[in-house]
């Protein structure tokens, strides 16, 4: 007797949601459990340690901001990136693939200290800066929040840039040719018929922009400094340095939800309308 | 990213560590280490020969104390490592906690030479001290001719722009900060002077890193003058070729003891204790002095003059270091960290 759809669809799937529920509702829900956790049972005091103290309401409100520019930032430039990618040469289209994706395969460690090599105190454009006259004597543009901009821009353009480019090489150059035969300018087919086309690809870029953004910590670190913090940073200090599981958790569980509240309602506006 | 990457690597190497564990169990040790050129010495000094003279295997974890207390009490129910090395007297609360073994002298002979101080808890499941990090003024004496001898030198205005601080989330930021913190008029009851004297610093100029390696690069690259840090690392510095030295402050000189436990509920705990033995011999600790420049807490290494010049070295300069109350420190780690980083944020 053969199986139904149904029960092969599940037995298909079945390896996926097991690790789904292994490696992601598992320990997300223990995380849950841990930051509503106390010395005696059931609590919420991590949760208004953190949201009535001004100190980590405004790393929260950095970490979303600077995600939030980091994205649109992606999208600017990855976009025009991407449309030249998507009708160069499947030659020349490899090259630039790999240019924009040569920084991922580059340790954070070297591709962060290239660029101390130029923000830093005595590093080149902060120099120039000076030679200038623009910047003071202790100018730097290393530890500063237009650093960890910079620096995540560079690891993060890749996932923009390609998810865009999935979705242009399947738009119809005919329907291109026809907006330019109707007298529309190259800017102008660009803006009402290439940039709505790709917005599946603009969203799914942006969603995975912005999360990895505001999740990572590694480079906001070594680029911001010690004195610029960002949420993903403060829970890595609170689970190794501090040894404070539980206000981890309520950190992680805040961020967790301060994402969310952002990716939502644009997933809403944004999807709908292109399917 | 990078965070989810490292999880996997996380997850990796647990499943390996299992499986060895199941397949090898009596002759593999699994240890941490501190990475880098400390690492690179803890190979040559202990745990090759070791390795030699036993013919057992020794698997090293790369983890800083922080970390490794961190792995060690999330692996009470199955502890994976043999032997814990901590800088940051995290030893104090792993042995509370029952992490910790106690250590039987009669098992560990090379004990006998070591200096009282450095085996005061063994009883309890604090490991013995096999090497000291003395905290002093690591300075660049090209732009300094004249040494510092004061912790108040820090508080100099004129160096505030030339001044490395490091973020006290760091075992040896955490002791300079003190240092300063009782220079300013405070002491562990009451940190607020010394994040006073910290405001003012930044105000002036200064610094704060979060890592070692980036103290390095200010020295080499930003032109810093003069950070409060260990001596171990201003050796470090001279070899990367920077004009740089160490002094201790009038006074005092805190100390990082840096100590080798026994993790309870291992199946091999006879080979660890074999291992710490190694880590308190004189030949380990002369080695770890020469290639590191750490105080030897063996009472019978013999250094050379020149290394010994450099280095809280004999009796008489074991009385001159002291060390912080290491409960007191753990116990108010969390708030002093989280004040800290509301002082220095921007």
């Amino acid at each position: 007797m053969r199986m139904n759809d149904r029960t092969e669809n599940l037995l298909l799937a079945l390896p996926g949601l097991a690790l789904l529920a292994m490696a992601f509702f598992l320990p997300i829900g223990q995380m849950l459990v841990l930051s509503v956790s106390g010395a005696s049972g059931l609590t919420l005091e991590h949760f208004s340690r953190f949201l009535s103290d001004p100190f980590y309401l405004n790393i929260l409100w950095r970490t979303v901001r600077l995600s939030l520019i980091i994205t649109v930032i992606c999208v600017v430039l990855g976009f025009p990136y991407a449309y030249i990618m998507a009708r160069v040469s499947p030659r020349l289209r490899m090259w630039m693939v790999v240019a924009v994706i040569l920084p991922l395969m580059t340790s954070v460690v070297v591709r962060t200290f290239g660029w101390m090599v130029l923000l830093s105190r005595n590093g080149l454009i902060s120099q120039w800066a000076r030679d200038l006259g623009w910047a003071e004597r202790n100018f730097q543009i290393m530890h500063s929040e237009a650093a960890i901009v910079i620096g995540m821009v560079q690891v993060l353009l890749p996932f923009m840039a390609l998810s865009i480019l999935g979705v242009i090489t399947r738009i119809d150059t005919r329907l291109e040719e026809a907006s330019r035969t109707m007298g529309a300018s190259f800017m102008g087919t660009l803006r009402t018929v290439v940039l709505p086309l790709s917005m599946p690809g603009i969203v799914a870029g942006s969603l995975l922009v912005f999360t990895l953004s505001a999740s990572s910590f590694i480079t906001p670190s070594l680029m911001g400094g010690a004195r610029i913090q960002v949420l993903a940073g403060l829970v890595y200090k609170s689970v190794t340095q501090t040894l404070e599981w539980p206000f981890a958790a309520a950190q992680a569980v805040i961020l967790f939800v301060g994402v969310l509240l952002v990716l939502i309602p644009y997933v809403r506006v944004s999807t709908p309308r292109h399917g | 990213m990078k965070t989810r990457f490292d999880l996997t690597l996380l997850a990796a190497a647990t499943l390996s560590l299992l499986a060895s564990a199941a397949s090898a169990q009596d002759k593999t040790l699994t240890i941490n280490s501190f990475g880098g050129a400390y690492e690179t010495a803890h190979r040559k000094c202990i745990i090759t020969p070791f390795e030699k003279e036993t013919g057992a295997s020794t698997k090293v974890v790369t983890a800083y104390s922080a970390d490794a207390f961190a792995q060690v009490r999330a692996q009470k129910a199955a502890p994976q490592f043999d032997v814990i090395h901590f800088s940051g007297g995290q030893e104090i609360v792993a042995a509370s906690e029952g992490l910790l073994s106690p250590i039987d002298a009669s098992k560990v002979p090379n004990l006998a030479n070591v200096y009282p101080v450095a085996k005061a808890n063994i009883a309890k499941g604090e490991g013995p001290v096999y090497s000291i990090a003395a905290i002093g003024l690591v300075y660049n004496s090209q732009n300094l001719p004249k040494a510092p001898t004061s912790w108040k030198d820090l508080m100099d205005p004129k160096l505030s722009n030339k001044l490395v601080l490091t973020d006290i989330s760091n075992g040896y930021g955490m002791l300079g900060f003190l240092m300063i913190n009782r220079v300013a008029g405070g002491d562990l009851r009451n940190i607020q002077p010394g994040l006073d004297a910290v405001k003012k610093m930044l105000a002036g100029g200064a610094i704060v890193v979060n890592t070692s390696p980036e103290i390095q690069r200010e020295f080499a690259q930003n032109g810093a003058t003069i950070a409060p840090y260990a001596s171990d690392y201003a050796f470090t510095l001279t070899k990367a070729n920077l004009p740089v030295k160490f002094s201790q402050g009038v006074e005092g000189t805190p100390a990082s003891f840096i100590t080798a436990n026994l993790v309870a509920n291992r199946p091999n705990q006879a080979l660890a204790l074999k291992f710490i033995d190694m880590s308190l011999s004189e030949s380990a600790q002369t080695c770890f002095a020469n290639e590191l420049r750490y105080t030897p807490t063996n009472s019978k290494a013999v250094l050379t003059p020149d290394v010994a010049s450099t280095v809280a070295y004999g009796q008489a300069a074991m009385k001159d270091l002291f060390r912080f109350d290491a409960p007191t420190i753990e116990a108010n780690r969390a708030s002093w960290v989280e004040r800290w980083s509301k002082t220095i944020a921007r």
